[in-house]
Parts: structure tokens; C-alpha cells; sequence
């Protein structure tokens, strides 16, 4: 199941060539581009923004902390990483001035000039993605919300980075490691692209083992959410894709088995919602 | 795709930390690595050759050209990024950001802290097992410096206070964040491997102690030391004078008390066996 060998692929349920699928998957995010986030919120009734933030608590970064955001689209998970490095600066600055306990007030205001300049502490995300459409409305609500530092915007395809070996602390790929053609290279260039010790996090729908849970979710996926496509973003067959996109996708075990293969060690995974997303985790040792 | 059937996953040399640590050689100098294998770990699967820390490495010879010479498990890794991370502890406390800034003074990103709980409770376990095992080598050395004659045997009293100072006093550099550390001990979580840690150093004290019981004195030796140890960490947290010396002070009292306690027992017990056997005779006095 998966990817087969030979020209042919699956595009949902379909069969499709290599080329095809890429082209599909291309006009797929063309279309749902600019109701992405709504859709998120309407299918997953705003759950999606919980599982981001767990990625980004299981991330945990620390200031300094380069990250590349790939399939990174909208921004979602860039948009967290900068307010979780900022909140983290913020306290150890407090930490630091409750230690000096005598400070005059000329020291604690150079303390805070000082660290305005880099609230972020030298802190980065690039996101990456391959699909212009929707770099361009992850730029919009960036300008919408105020990002504007440490934060950069890459047109890129996960098979073929356009980056340096050796470069990233954190590599994540948020709900888009299943719209990769070959995700055997992806997660290559994963691994190329991190430092020694860097992470490899995925976020992605996963199996649910769970039998009666999975009826219901079954039920859901199809009778549902292309419902709710046709709609509120007025397409059905983008959100039939997803569905079923879903189920095509490489269980736990497996996806984790790939994630081996391309030299991560210490790689593990954790189910949210027993098992309706899963976030795998590896590191470059 | 294929099915993977193994157990353990595949003994495989890690790259990229092999790469860096044969680019910083001079940085290698962390005696306790080879050494901290017995108490904590369980031994990695299979069979993996021991590292040298320092000098030339051993090439493995008749294994297949694929292993690395510095062939290193993702447990020796583990343990070299936690040794790093306690000298910043006094600065950062036993945190993910300690951890951090260890992996980073390796060479590795500061995201490899991420292989470790966040309330640092690894960093905790393995610097107390560390600390459990330079005691023993501490009393290993003694023992056979009063083997070899150089050296007087000690009494028992002085002896169990040599050996809980020595060892509380590993604690000093990090005194201030002490505290914090034993509360993630007690977590439910870690509590059966600090309880582990715990039970072995105290056995380790009875048995260069000399202690040979194999009776309920086994049980009630033991129980008494821990008490001491746990009672005397305690008063060291919120102890402020010079040297710590009224946490010794206190210690000696203890173990003092201990002392008088079990000559207080065994005459109990004595005069327990006389009174039975004055009973008895009076019995078979009456009977008669």
C-alpha cells in the first residue's frame, strides 16, 4: 500500500502517473488556498489549532533555534514557534533580573534596550512550500498579525531542498508530508538539511486501530467533510481528495519504519485523538 | 514497503555525532564516561564494543568493514550530553535548557535536547548515578589502602560519617538547585529509579563498611543509613554555615544515635533471653 513501485500512484483513491499526481496536488492547494484556515476550523471544529500547539510543546525550543517549516503553507506553525521563542525569552529575562537584585534603574533599562533588539533571541523560521498560492496568503496574515522578524518566506519542493546540508535545528512538516509524491526523498532532505542533532517532527493523520472510533471517523470523513467543502470553499472534490488522501497515507508503524530508513535514530511517535493524527518524531545523531 | 520484524531498532553507527567527534578529538576528556556503564544503564542490545575516552582508537577488526571506529550507541551519546549539561546547571537549573547548552558544547544542536523529558528528570538520574559511582571507587580505594596496611580501618561510626559526607558533599556546586532536583525525584514517574539508585549506594556503604549480615540485620542496617542519609540531605539544603559544618554536626549525632540505638537493642534483646528463661525455670519449678 502507499506509494507503488512503476509510474503509477495514487491520487485518493485514484491512479494516476508521477507527473499527474504532482499536478493534481498542485491544483488541489491552488484552489483551497485561500479558504485553507477556514476549512481547517470547520472540519476539525478548531481541534487542528490544538494539535499545533502539542507540536509545538513537544518541540519545546529554545531560543537560538532555527527552524525550517516545510509544506509551512499559511504560516500556522511559524506563527506559534515565534510566539513560543518570544514568551520563552521573556521569562528568561525576568529570571535574569530577579537574580540581580540590586540593579540600578540605569542598568534595568540598558537590560531591556538591550534585549528589544532581539526579542526573539536570534531565533528563525523559514517556511517552505511548494505551491506559491499559498506562500502568498501565509505572507498576508504574517503582515495581517505583525510577524515580521526572524520569520522568511522559500518557494520549494520537500524532495529537493533549496538549501544547505546541515543547516536547520528543527524540521517540521505540518499536514504535508502527504502531499509528497516521494516521501522517501523528502525525508532525505530532511536529514540532509538538519544539523547533527537536529529534529525531524511530523504532524500528520494517522490510522485509527481503534474499530468503533473508526466507523465514526469513516463516517465523518465521507459523509461530511466534502459536504462542508462544497459549502464553504464551493469544492467538493478538493476536500474528497483529502479524505481519502488520508487513508492512502502509510500507518504509524510504517511511517515511522521510513523515517529509519532515511538515518534518523531515537524515532518515535505519538497519537493525538487515539490515533486520528499522529506527530513522529527523529533526530540526526 | 517492508515489514520490520526486530525488536531493538537497528545497531547502526550514528553519523553525524561520529563525524563531529572525530573533528574535536582534544575536547574528549570526560573521565567518568567509560565507567558510569554499571549502575544506571541497562547494557545496550547486542554487542557493542566499549569506547576508549581517550588516546588512539581501537580499529574493530572482522566486522565486516561496516563499523566506524568510533562506534558509539545512542546511550553512550545520551550520556555524553548530560555529562556536558551539568555545568550549566548552577546557571540554568536541571532543565531542557541545561541540556541544551551541553548538546551544544558537543557540537550539536540545541534541538538533540529534545531526546529528554523537559523537567529534566534524565539530566537528575543520571548525575546521582554518577555521584553514587565515584563513592564507591572513593571507598574501593580506601578499602584496599587498609588492605594493603597503609591505611587504618576505620570504626564503624566514623566510618558511615566519612562515607555520607563524601558523598553529600558531591551535592555542594549545585547546592542551590538541590531542591528542585530532589522534588523531580519523588515524582511518581522517577521514583522507582531514584529509590534503585538510592538502595544500591546504601548497600554499597554497608558493604565496604564490612557489614557481612545475612540475617533481619540485612534489613534494619539499611533502613537506619537511609534515614540518616535522606534526614542529613535535608538539613544540608537549608544549612548556611561555613563549610556546611553544621550539617555535619548533625550527621555525626545521627550516626551517634544509631549507635546507641542498636547496643540499646541488642541489650533489650538480651535481657528479653534472660527474662524468657527465668520464666521457663519457673514453670518447670511449678510443674514439678
Amino acid at each position: 500500500r502507499g506509494l507503488a513501485a512503476g509510474p503509477e500512484m495514487h491520487f485518493g483513491f485514484q491512479t494516476v502517473t508521477e507527473e499527474e499526481r504532482r499536478e493534481k496536488i498542485n491544483q488541489v492547494f491552488e484552489s483551497v488556498a485561500k479558504k485553507y484556515d477556514v476549512m481547517n476550523d470547520s472540519m476539525t471544529l478548531g481541534i487542528h489549532r490544538v494539535w499545533k500547539d502539542i507540536l509545538m510543546h513537544k518541540m519545546n525550543p529554545s531560543p537560538g533555534t532555527l527552524l525550517l517549516d516545510v509544506a509551512g503553507g499559511t504560516g500556522d506553525i511559524a506563527f506559534r514557534f515565534i510566539n513560543y521563542v518570544r514568551s520563552k525569552q521573556e521569562h528568561q529575562l525576568q529570571r535574569k533580573l530577579k537574580h540581580h537584585q540590586n540593579l540600578s534603574w540605569q542598568e534595568i533599562f540598558e537590560s531591556y534596550q538591550k534585549d528589544k533588539f532581539n526579542s526573539l533571541g536570534d531565533s528563525q523560521v523559514v517556511v517552505c512550500d511548494i505551491n506559491r498560492e499559498m506562500l502568498k496568503v501565509g505572507k498576508q496574515k504574517a503582515q495581517h498579525l505583525g510577524y515580521s522578524e526572524g520569520l522568511s518566506w522559500v518557494l520549494g519542493n520537500a524532495e529537493e531542498l533549496p538549501f544547505d546540508n546541515d543547516k536547520f535545528d528543527v524540521y517540521t512538516i505540518a499536514f504535508g508530508i502527504r502531499n509528497v509524491t516521494r516521501i522517501d526523498l523528502a525525508l532525505q532532505e530532511a536529514y540532509r538539511v538538519l544539523k547533527p542533532g537536529g529534529r525531524f517532527l511530523c504532524l500528520e493523520f494517522s490510522h485509527v486501530s481503534n474499530p468503533l472510533l473508526s466507523r465514526l471517523y469513516d463516517l465523518y470523513s465521507f459523509q461530511v467533510i466534502p459536504v462542508l467543502g462544497e459549502v464553504i470553499a464551493g469544492d467538493w472534490k478538493s476536500y474528497q481528495y483529502l479524505v481519502e488522501s488520508i487513508r492512502q497515507f502509510p500507518p504509524q508503524e510504517e511511517l515511522k519504519a521510513m523515517i529509519e530508513d532515511a538515518g534518523f535514530f531515537k524515532v518515535d511517535y505519538e497519537n493525538l485523538n487515539f490515533g486520528i493524527v499522529a506527530i513522529h518524531s527523529g533526530f540526526k545523531l | 514497503a517492508a515489514v520490520r520484524c526486530q525488536h531493538y531498532p537497528p545497531l547502526r553507527a550514528l553519523q553525524a555525532s561520529a563525524a563531529l567527534r572525530r573533528a574535536s578529538d582534544e575536547h574528549k576528556n570526560e573521565p567518568w564516561t567509560s565507567s558510569s556503564q554499571q549502575h544506571f544503564d541497562s547494557p545496550p542490545a547486542g554487542h557493542q564494543p566499549e569506547q576508549e575516552p581517550q588516546g588512539p582508537r581501537p580499529s574493530y577488526t572482522g566486522q565486516g568493514g561496516q563499523e566506524s571506529e568510533d562506534y558509539e550507541s545512542e546511550e553512550q551519546l545520551q550520556h555524553r550530553i548530560l555529562t556536558a549539561a551539568l555545568e550549566f546547571v548552577p546557571e540554568h537549573g536541571w532543565t531542557a535548557e541545561a541540556i541544551a547548552e551541553g548538546a551544544k558544547t558537543l557540537g550539536l544542536s540545541v534541538a538533540a535536547a529534545g531526546m529528554f523529558h523537559s523537567d529534566g528528570s534524565e539530566l537528575i538520574l543520571h548525575f546521582v548515578s554518577e555521584c553514587n559511582t565515584k563513592l564507591s571507587k572513593l571507598l574501593e580505594k580506601e578499602q584496599k589502602l587498609v588492605q594493603l596496611g597503609e591505611a587504618e580501618k576505620k570504626p564503624i561510626d566514623e566510618f558511615l560519617r566519612h562515607a555520607v559526607e563524601a558523598r553529600l558533599r558531591m551535592l555542594i556546586p549545585y547546592i542551590e538547585k538541590w531542591p528542585q532536583a530532589l522534588s523531580v525525584l519523588l515524582l511518581p514517574r522517577n521514583i522507582p529509579s531514584s529509590l534503585n539508585l538510592l538502595t544500591s549506594m546504601i548497600d554499597d556503604i554497608w558493604y565496604y563498611a564490612g557489614d557481612q549480615s545475612t540475617d533481619f540485620n540485612w534489613y534494619t542496617r539499611r533502613a537506619v543509613l537511609t534515614g540518616i542519609y535522606n534526614t542529613t540531605e535535608l538539613v544540608m539544603m537549608q544549612d548556611s554555615s561555613p563549610d556546611f559544618e553544621d550539617t555535619w554536626r548533625f550527621l555525626e549525632n545521627r550516626v551517634a544515635d544509631a549507635m546507641a540505638m542498636s547496643n540499646t537493642a541488642s541489650q533489650v534483646q538480651s535481657t528479653g533471653e534472660a527474662v524468657v528463661q527465668g520464666l521457663m525455670g519457673a514453670a518447670v519449678t511449678v510443674s514439678n
